[in-house]
């Protein structure tokens, strides 16, 4: 898909990000996702063949964020909030209103988070400079990740987990692992053979 | 969308004093909203679901930035804002009062309601679902539990948290993404999970 390009079944008058490089099968509803995109990396976003991303969905991406979504990975509706990095692998299934953060952005301490808030108004643009360290997400391949879930800075899922709707996500998920709950915790573990032939 | 916050790409350039007055982007403010100089109101749907008859019904104070906020407030509904206050698409639902200090972050779908929206006991129930439904026009709903929440200043709720009715959220309190917060919070205390539990300071 051509950068810089409207896409003509949009309703917004957006175009696709100059250093956005998406697969010419990929399907984005509408570029009001790039909506909070500021990237300046040479490649902020790659979208990967046949990946999608529908209404809803908001590539929040700072100066020096990239977003990675692979091969016929479907995203419906998340927020991605990316400082650095965030790779969602071929395959994942996301669903709506989950966020997946790499950086919460403020600081904890109410003194510097004072600071940089007082500095916000007076941006044009008014965005929060990240004034904490971003820890990059690693989403692996055929991942599912239910609605309403939040990955906090610096999770690793594992290859073909399942993230329970309304999950917090705070520590690495091995592969082949349900988890749920807020906090989350493990469910169970997929058997051999499940995750070979299916159930 | 047109005047967005966002339609300038990440720029050094500064707002400069005097500051302009506080604006809805999207139109003109209710009668009953008083916002606060260089204060940003955003979203067309802002007052889609603002009924509220108070005097002062919304009051924003100074350099607030309130980026897709739901202004969800009830005929009897009033909220007060601080200043330097920074709101992502938060969704507000007030019948009763909600009051927020300065400083404080609301991040991306977070719900903040001071009320349970319908009455708790069955009967009571199918009595609301009839004065809601089409039919139900001029019929008095039952009572239903309100109590103000507070939320004072220096807090920061995190993405998908929830806050529900008669919290006192304390100074500095940081609420982790995704909690649901059903007690009051502590000044600094650090709170995740659903119910929400204190798991530190900050």
């Amino acid at each position: 898909m051509e950068s810089g390009r409207a896409l003509p079944w949009d309703w917004y008058p957006g175009a696709i990000p100059h250093n956005a490089v998406i697969a010419d099968t990929a399907y984005i509803e509408t570029t009001f996702s790039f909506y909070l995109y500021r990237s300046e990396a040479p490649v902020g976003i790659r979208i990967g063949h046949g990946a999608s991303a529908y209404l809803g969905t908001m590539f929040d991406v700072g100066p020096e964020g990239r977003i990675c979504l692979g091969e016929y990975a479907l995203v419906h509706g998340a927020r991605i909030i990316c400082d650095c990095e965030v790779a969602i692998g071929a395959y994942c299934l996301i669903s709506w209103n989950v966020v997946l953060m790499d950086n919460y952005r403020v600081p904890l301490d109410p003194t510097e988070r004072r600071r940089e808030l007082s500095l916000v108004p007076l941006r044009v643009g008014r965005h929060l400079r990240s004034t904490t360290p971003a820890k990059p997400i690693n989403v692996g391949r055929n991942v599912w990740i239910g609605f309403d879930s939040c990955i906090l800075p610096g999770v690793s899922i594992g290859e073909g987990s399942i993230v329970g709707a309304r999950s917090v996500v705070k520590d690495d998920v091995e592969p082949f692992t349900i988890v749920a709950g807020n906090p989350a915790r493990v469910i169970r573990r997929f058997r051999e053979e499940e995750i070979r032939y299916g159930a | 969308m047109k005047e967005g916050l966002y339609s300038n790409s990440e720029s050094e350039a500064q707002q400069q004093e005097p500051f302009e007055a506080g604006r809805w982007a999207n139109g003109e403010l209710p009668s009953n909203v008083r916002v606060g100089l260089n204060t940003i109101i955003t979203a067309e749907y802002a007052f889609k679901r603002f009924r509220s008859r108070r005097d002062v019904a919304l009051n924003i104070g100074a350099h607030c930035t309130m980026d897709g906020v739901h202004f969800a407030i009830g005929e009897q509904g009033r909220v007060g804002v601080g200043d330097y206050c920074y709101f992502t698409n938060a969704v507000l639902l007030c019948e009763l009062e909600l009051l927020i200090g300065s400083y404080v972050v609301v991040g991306w779908n977070a719900t903040i309601a001071d009320t349970d929206f319908h009455p708790v006991a069955p009967a009571e129930r199918i009595a609301d679902a009839i004065a809601c439904s089409p039919l139900g026009k001029g019929r008095p709903r039952p009572e239903i539990l309100r109590s103000a929440v507070i939320i004072e200043d220096d807090v920061w709720i995190g993405p998908n948290a929830t806050i529900l009715k008669g919290v006192r959220i304390g100074t500095g309190a940081f609420i982790e993404p995704g909690a649901l917060v059903v007690h009051d919070i502590p000044a600094r205390a650090r709170v995740c999970g659903n119910p929400a539990q204190v798991i530190g300071e900050v």
